[in-house]
């Protein structure tokens, strides 16, 4: 490599950064060479973060324009964040805000040592079984590395930039989506649609809800086994119902489009009841006032139901999204793993599996570890989006 | 908006007037649950026949219980060893519970009722780990996990999962809803934070710890994947993963000690579950609220 | 023999097993055996012979733990050698023979033994094991590991089915299949589909095999290490466009389960009668001959059909053997010797054969059961055997030694898979493959060059 690409990404990214922090801190109207300063700063620091572990090879002569243009997305990333992050600590600099002030909180005890006595545990399994691996995860995915043979290889982001360029796993990204959106969406809107013809408060509740929710508590493994059977080409129930009835049989597992649904199926099997309950419950909590007044003002129950409840129910809809949504991406692992393989035709593979498949199964650990962070960037949307809507009630002072 | 959580019985006088065109009829409400009841038992009826059955059985479609009851249940216990799978799995699942409630009442505690420098920093810290999902890391994890020597023990399964930024979060919310009152007089009475703890605010904190330690009883009941990699061999090995060598593709399929391994690990769980349902509920309304 | 004699010695021999009692539990060795089976035929026949060892030789306690599948057992066996956790004996199968080599987890037989003749009173007596085997599982002139379930790829026919049908014979080639199959199809009681097979890697190479095509470069790998694959020439493509065109006549069940999930579907459809035929490992001999039994047909075994095109070469062997892991202490290795020339040992050879179709390995067990009439009486059983002695020695039907080879079973069972489902055609679809299995190839010969 030659010796100046190193420099030379980083003064492009000082400048960058440089410019972005001035634009950022625009309207506190002062120091700009102090802010000019600080940007540079921040964004040679963001640009390092990623490419110094990397060594800059992306930026080496003979690798593919994928490369480059990877390794510059990667420093535009370092570089937001860095830059970032810095703006909201001069800006509350700027505003003499002190950010390690203690804040008083009221019936606190004395001794901040006991404090962090109590909380050393956590902090340190967290460091160990979280962070560790975390960061660990984005080394291995730059190597070539093979489960079972000692030596490795540095192959840059190699391991990503194939996935980009690999239609099997695009494929994979589309099944997990659709196939998500498929559980979330027939899952919530089943449960929608139950909770409104029973949410007229009955004898038996109480029986009602535990029959209803406990598939909660079947292991999605256990579920895969279970419909392993009603599924099954020659003994499975499922068929026999449907021939007996309508003359016809879906083959469940071994047609790409019908395998998907199977299990979609299971999914939303496990988690209907879930979802039943906590809309019975926001249903109820529906002022009974605003739907009587509006009946008097002579709205239909289409435009009390469109206008008044879904309103009033989307907080908790919300809720169910980000919880099944979890549950589509990871926890159908178990029944995937049972029940298809994520076969045929890979139309079940979601973006879980094939992790497991890559790493386990071949032995691919350096891809495996590519894919678990496109898997991770899913989840920091998740939690971004979660937090957005959350945060307004949650009071984050501490 | 904890009343999310009000029993489905508790508005039923009120609502049963005034208002009663607006809303579904009590027998369609029946039936509607009665029906989605139904549909959600099959599975598991099903299941718990098939475990009686012999394959033949199976292929005839029949709805009573068959004649391989003790023979389903040789290959599943004494064949298989599920027996033994399922103990380690309580184990497990006990631990951690005990430990996460455990830890997860002092970080609270401790961020709660204390003041200290960087207190944010360390809560954000601590809620970071939201975003690191053990499955994303488990290569990684494994990595590690078997470097430092705890690969197929015990330990492999349960220390990893002692703390989590969910269970934190969910004392501190509670704690933050206990009247700060109480820890004034408390410690006007004299009263060590220890003391505070447990003659206070653990017996305020019972249905928290309860949903609490409904869910983890189940998240780790149903561990899977990270047990498959990390323990070799039986001993110590968990029922998830166990019930593998009954769905074994080697040989032809045999539906009945299938199904019976599926029931029986399924038991726990559910007894677990549904003796604190109520509790479940309400833990993910705070989970999410206040 | 006096009553009183015989109660004094037992007395005595008591009391001599309660004080040493102690002493032997502590110097018990252990012994954990890790096998790919987990039914009663195979995993409890195993358990029993483990428990019939342990009491004859009381020095050492053999525990045998049953995985899913070889699959399953491969990846767990990686994962527990990346903790140091192996067990003494690893049943480890065919084609994972170059990763063994290359892993240095294992030692071979030949250095454990070490030119002993005998291993705590057993006899090695390497000769007696059937030539084919014996000369399979020798590598480089060092016999390697042990065999024990020795295997060949076979067809399974229900007899009565097609005999109904008016099939006259049994097919031994692909346009026999293919006239039987029309045959099936167009009878009165014409079962769900003609065949099925288990989509699993090892019937890819089989077929290849037969046509004498290669499978990797460098001879199969057994002359250099490989670098390439070459399972998209004429061989690999005739076999697929041949599946394929099964499948499209309606003939062919494919299940969608591959590799190791795939023998139970297979199993299933035969049983219930789905299907007329089907081709599978003579592993399971005893079982399918039993499942006509129960069911009320005949099952008759036959040599697995090739393609009349280029003739048959022969057939690869197939199974698994068992590894005995590197660095166990030498009285460890010593008992897990005893422990595989015991299991493997004339009596239980034979046993293992009638159990379950696996070839009796051992001349002397071959014997034993003609005398015993038992050939005559299970022609069955004898088709695999036959199959492996007709066979030619050639590169092709040696079988492929080469790295990473489990991984490269999927993307070949998944091009499979891609053939039978979709309408891309087979040529291109296992030149992507072999494209894919390079790749994999490379960078496994990368990490593991001298």
């Amino acid at each position: 490599m030659n010796p100046s690409t190193p420099l030379l990404v980083l003064a492009v990214a000082a400048a960058v950064g440089a410019v972005l922090l001035n634009l950022l801190l625009r309207k506190q109207s002062r120091g700009m060479l102090l802010v000019s300063a600080v940007g540079a700063v921040s964004g040679a620091v963001g640009a390092a973060a990623f490419m110094v572990p990397l060594n800059f090879c992306t930026f080496e002569a003979e690798r593919d324009p994928v490369d480059f243009w990877f390794g510059i997305g990667l420093s535009a990333i370092g570089i937001l964040a860095v830059t970032g992050l810095a703006s909201w600590v001069l800006n509350s600099i700027l505003q003499r805000r002190r950010l390690f002030e203690v804040q008083s909180s009221p019936g606190a005890f004395r001794g901040s040592g006991l404090a962090f006595l109590f909380l050393a545990p956590t902090l340190i399994i967290l460091v160990l079984f979280l962070y560790y691996p975390f960061i660990d995860t984005f080394r291995l995915a730059t190597l070539l590395a093979r489960l079972g043979i000692p030596r490795t290889a540095f192959v840059c982001v190699d391991n990503f930039t194939r996935l980009v360029s690999n239609n099997d796993y695009l494929q994979v990204l589309g099944n997990t989506i659709w196939q998500s959106i498929a559980i979330v969406g027939f899952s919530i809107g089943l449960a929608l649609l139950i909770a409104l013809a029973a949410y007229q408060p009955v004898k038996g509740a109480r029986i009602y809800r535990a029959l209803l929710i406990w598939p909660y508590a079947i292991s999605p493994v256990v579920a895969g086994i279970i419909f392993l059977i009603l599924f099954n080409p020659t003994g499975g129930i499922i068929n026999y119902a449907l021939q007996s009835a309508f003359n016809f049989s879906i083959p469940w597992l071994n047609n790409p489009s019908a395998a998907p649904w199977a299990v979609i199926i299971v999914s939303v099997w496990k988690s209907l009841g879930f979802n039943i309950l906590f809309y019975i419950a926001g249903l109820q909590n529906v002022p009974k006032d605003l739907l009587e007044a509006a009946a008097i003002d002579g709205a239909n129950i289409f435009q009390r139901f469109f206008r008044i409840t879904v309103p009033m129910l989307s907080p908790i809809t919300f809720f169910l999204i980000i919880t099944n949504t979890t549950y589509a991406f990871f926890d159908t692992f178990g029944t995937i793993d049972t029940l298809t393989g994520g076969g045929p035709l890979r139309s079940t593979a979601s973006m879980m599996y094939s992790v497991y498949e890559v790493g386990i199964q071949n032995n691919d650990l350096g891809k495996a570890a590519a894919q678990s962070i496109v898997l991770f960037i899913f989840v920091i949307g998740l939690t971004i989006v979660q937090f957005r809507t959350a945060g307004q009630r949650v009071n984050y002072g501490a | 908006m904890s009343a999310a959580t009000t029993d489905i019985s508790m508005d039923a006088e009120r609502a049963a007037t005034g208002w009663r065109r607006l809303v579904p009829t009590r027998w369609i409400a029946h039936l509607a649950l009665i029906v989605s009841c139904a549909i959600i038992a099959f599975p598991l009826f099903y299941a718990v026949i098939v475990a009686t059955q012999t394959n033949s059985e199976v292929y005839s479609y029949q709805f009573t219980p068959g004649t391989a009851f003790s023979d389903n249940w040789n290959i599943v216990m004494n064949l298989n060893k599920i027996g033994g799978y399922m103990v380690n799995s309580v184990l497990v699942a006990l631990a951690v519970t005990t430990g996460k409630v455990i830890l997860s009442l002092l970080s609270g505690l401790a961020f709660v009722y204390f003041r200290f420098p960087g207190k944010w920093i360390v809560f954000g810290f601590v809620l970071l780990t939201l975003m690191m999902p053990t499955e994303i890391l488990v290569i990684a994890l494994f990595r590690f996990v078997s470097s430092i020597g705890l690969s197929n023990s015990y330990g492999a399964l349960i220390l990893p999962f002692l703390a989590s930024a969910t269970g934190t979060f969910l004392f501190r919310q509670h704690f933050m809803n206990i009247p700060a009152e109480l820890s004034e007089a408390a410690q006007l009475d004299g009263a060590n934070p220890w003391q505070f703890l447990f003659k206070v605010l653990v017996p305020m904190s019972w249905n928290t710890i309860a949903a609490l330690a409904v869910i983890q009883f189940i998240y780790v009941w149903n561990f899977y994947l990270w047990p498959a990699l990390i323990m070799q061999g039986p001993e110590r090995q968990v029922i998830q993963v166990g019930l593998r060598t009954l769905v074994a593709g080697d040989t032809a399929l045999r539906f009945g000690p299938m199904m019976m391994g599926a029931v029986i690990a399924s038991i726990p769980p559910l007894i677990v579950f549904l003796l604190l349902q109520k509790q479940f509920m309400s833990g993910f309304a705070l989970a999410r609220d206040k | 023999m006096r009553l009183k004699n015989v109660l004094l010695a037992g007395a005595i021999s008591a009391l001599a097993a309660l004080s040493i009692a102690p002493a032997i539990a502590q110097e018990v060795i252990e012994i954990p055996t890790w096998i790919a089976f987990t039914d009663a035929g195979r995993l409890g026949w195993t358990q029993e012979r483990a428990a019939e060892f342990n009491a004859a030789f009381p020095q050492y306690n053999v525990t045998v733990t049953g995985y899913s599948n070889y699959e399953e057992l491969f990846a767990s066996t990686a994962l527990a050698a990346e903790q140091g956790n192996l067990p003494a004996v690893v049943q480890y199968f065919e084609v994972a023979t170059q990763d063994a080599r290359d892993s240095g987890y294992f030692t071979s037989i030949a250095e454990a033994l070490n030119g002993r003749t005998e291993v705590n009173g057993i006899p090695v007596n390497l000769d007696d094991i059937i030539a084919p085997v014996s000369a399979y599982y020798t590598v480089d002139g060092n016999f390697t590991s042990m065999p024990w379930n020795t295997s060949s790829s076979i067809m399974f026919t229900n007899l009565t089915m097609a005999a109904a049908a008016g099939v006259e014979a049994i097919p031994t080639t692909w346009a026999e299949m293919d006239a039987a199959c029309t045959l099936i199809m167009a009878a009165d009681n014409a079962p769900e589909y003609c065949f099925t097979w288990p989509n699993h890697g090892w019937f890819f190479e089989q077929w290849v095999a037969q046509q004498n095509g290669l499978y990797a470069n460098n001879d199969n790998g057994r002359a250099d290490r490989a670098t390439e694959v070459a399972f998209n020439n004429e061989a690999g493509v005739a076999l697929l466009t041949w599946l394929d065109e099964q499948a499209a006549k309606g003939h062919l069940y494919y299940s969608g389960a591959q590799g190791g999930d795939s023998w139970a579907t297979v199993d299933q459809a035969f049983s219930t009668q789905q299907v007329a035929m089907a081709v599978y490992s003579s592993s399971d001999t005893a079982l399918y001959t039993q499942t006509g039994v129960d069911n009320g047909f005949e099952v008759v075994a036959s040599f697995l059909p090739y393609n009349e095109a280029t003739g048959w070469t022969g057939n690869i062997i197939g199974g698994a053997s068992l590894w005995l892991t590197a660095g166990l202490s030498e009285e460890a290795q010593d008992g897990a010797l005893t422990w595989l020339l015991w299991l493997t040992n004339t009596e239980n050879a034979a046993s293992w054969h009638q159990v379950t179709g696996y070839i009796a390995i051992r001349n002397s067990s071959v014997d034993l059961l003609a005398e015993e009439g038992w050939f005559d009486e299970n022609p069955n059983f004898r088709v695999a055997s036959d199959q492996l002695a007709q066979s030619e020695v050639t590169p092709a039907t040696a079988g492929a030694l080469l790295g990473g080879f489990p991984a490269i079973r999927n993307i070949v069972t998944q091009a499979i898979d891609t053939v039978l489902l979709t309408d891309e055609d087979p040529a291109a679809v296992l030149d992507a493959a072999a494209a894919e299995a390079n790749a994999l190839l490379e960078e496994y010969n990368l990490l593991n060059a001298e």
